[in-house]
């Protein structure tokens, strides 16, 4: 296996956008390429397109081709879309990254486009209800907030989680958005803001869940040996782990421990040659408050079912035991599907670089990780990264 | 403009709403080979497969058990009494086709072994407990078809 690089990278704005699936995806790709100038199009040759569900969203299918041809891009190795819903980002990294190692691509592109805003919302609220096992499970109306409200209402049970506790998680991903111009939701928000917004699916509330979100990104890989040749400052990927136990509801290895998110750290850490403690920076999925609480715990920053203590203790901001989420997360910046594991990425890179303002730089950081899960948290995929 | 035309292009006003929208699976036996669940399902019994071979209680029903391969699988109750494990309400964002039910509740219930997600009818939020028994429900869709509910009893 080569050591691999990360040489380059651009997104779009995030949030409802007046732009097509096309422009999106154009946009991110002329940011990418214009940080990356001593890359042309046609050096590329694999493109790797992170999109969850372009059909619903904007009924088109066959999506890598397509932005190959809008971006100038001859694939000639690998050419693929990758969908692992939420992760669908993630997993176009992964893949290219597995394409760069095994020395199959020199030089690939992993993307991430989603358009989810849509002229009847009700629609966009359809799509996402086929997520999970839409016979046994969607058909219940079992969408992405009904599922984690009961995984919430689970861990407050059992472990005495409070919302207020919840509420923290968004005041604190908030308080970075509001300094990230990327974001979907660049404003501050309190504990207060958080307990009096709409309720969604109790317990949790409009600011405890993540948006709906027009966005795309997209980051260059290439082999550790040739990546001074794009950029002083690269960043490597020195470690990853996947891990997936069950799908339908009744089937998860347990509610309130992500026993497949605890596999892949375990693996993600072994490849690094690391321990928990090493990470400075996390981006982990905040889809949704209650899933930032039990991802201390899974990480092991944190004693199980004390994950709400670990931030009122203030550990999870920067400056605290691990920086989680300094981009602002999925609960500040959206979740544009297919494109939110390249945000992540992206933000990791231009941390490293030092290109973040003053309020959000993680100062020394030497080692971060990009979290993802899919579905009803049965998925979990994890990337590794060092200066 | 010269030779340009201008003239309408036509779609339909109203569309049927496309079975791949429907949550509700198709159930007989041109769609499905598990159209027993759903026969059984009419009878008013929750049922699912085991395996024969090693024993394994498959939820949800299959074909093929997913321990051993063995495709040879029985048919079993599940009963009709179960304890509700987590609940919460669909207040905002109910799909297309739910959106009529919203607010409703959803739950995740213990029964004959198992934990299975399944809509709750007559409870709010506020009326459930984690762990109070809940009784079997069977709803009909005006095509014939049916799906599994709970209810307070």
């Amino acid at each position: 296996m080569r050591k691999v690089a990360i040489v380059g990278g651009g997104a779009t704005r995030c949030g409802k956008r007046e732009a097509s699936w096309r422009d999106l995806a154009q946009e991110a790709g002329k940011a990418m390429f214009e940080n990356v100038p001593n890359l042309s199009q046609k050096d590329v040759d694999s493109l790797i397109v992170g999109a969850a569900q372009p059909e619903r969203f904007a009924f088109q299918a066959h999506v890598a081709p397509l932005v190959a041809e809008y971006l100038g891009i001859m694939p000639r190795k690998v050419l693929a879309r990758t969908e692992l819903m939420c992760a669908s980002g993630q997993a176009a990294i992964r893949y290219a990254y597995a394409c760069v190692a095994s020395g199959l691509s020199d030089v690939a592109a992993a993307f991430g486009v989603e358009k989810m805003f849509m002229p009847d919302m009700a629609e966009a609220q359809t799509n996402m209800t086929c997520v999970l096992d839409r016979e046994w499970d969607g058909v219940n109306a079992l969408s992405a907030p009904p599922f984690f409200a009961m995984t919430a209402q689970r861990h407050m049970f059992e472990y005495g989680t409070t919302k207020e506790q919840m509420a923290l998680v968004s005041v604190k991903n908030h308080r970075y958005s509001a300094l990230n111009p990327l974001a979907q939701f660049p404003k501050e928000v309190t504990v207060d803001d958080v307990l009096k917004s709409v309720m969604i699916a109790p317990p949790l509330q409009l600011l405890d869940c993540s948006g709906i979100t027009d966005g795309a990104a997209g980051v260059i890989m290439v082999p550790a040996d040739d990546a001074k040749k794009y950029t002083d400052t690269p960043m490597y990927v020195v470690g990853s782990g996947q891990a997936n136990i069950g799908n339908t509801v009744g089937n998860l290895a347990n509610m309130t421990e992500w026993i497949p998110l605890k596999m892949a750290a375990q693996e993600a850490f072994q490849t690094a040659h690391i321990a928990a403690d090493d990470v400075d920076l996390a981006e982990v999925h905040d889809c949704f408050t209650i899933s930032e609480i039990m991802e201390y715990e899974a990480f092991g920053w944190c004693e199980k079912g004390k994950g709400g203590k670990f931030i009122e203790e203030g550990q999870p901001f920067i400056g605290g035991k691990v920086a989680v989420n300094p981009r602002g997360g999925l609960l500040g910046c959206g979740h544009p599907l297919g494109a939110t594991a390249i945000l992540q990425t992206l933000d990791i890179l231009q941390q490293f670089r030092g290109e973040v303002p003053k309020g959000r730089y993680v100062e020394g950081a030497e080692v971060a990780l990009a979290h993802n899960l899919s579905g009803p948290a049965n998925v979990h995929s994890i990337m590794v990264y060092s200066r | 403009m010269g030779n340009v035309e201008f003239d309408k292009a036509c779609r339909p006003e109203t569309v049927k709403l496309p079975f791949m929208l429907d949550f509700y699976p198709l159930e007989d036996s041109k769609n499905t080979m598990i159209g027993q669940f759903f026969t059984s399902l009419k009878q008013g019994r929750l049922t699912t497969t085991k395996c024969k071979k090693c024993g394994k209680l498959l939820w949800p029903p299959r074909i093929v058990c997913s321990n051993c391969l063995s495709n040879e699988l029985e048919w079993v109750d599940l009963g009709t009494e179960g304890e509700l494990y987590a609940f919460t309400e669909m207040k905002l964002g109910a799909p297309l086709g739910f959106v009529q039910d919203a607010p409703f509740s959803i739950g995740i219930v213990k029964i004959g072994g198992l934990l299975i997600s399944a809509r709750i009818d007559n409870a709010k939020y506020d009326q459930l407990k984690m762990g109070e028994n809940l009784q079997l429900k069977i709803v009909e869709l005006e095509d014939g078809r049916v799906f599994y509910r709970f209810r307070k009893p």
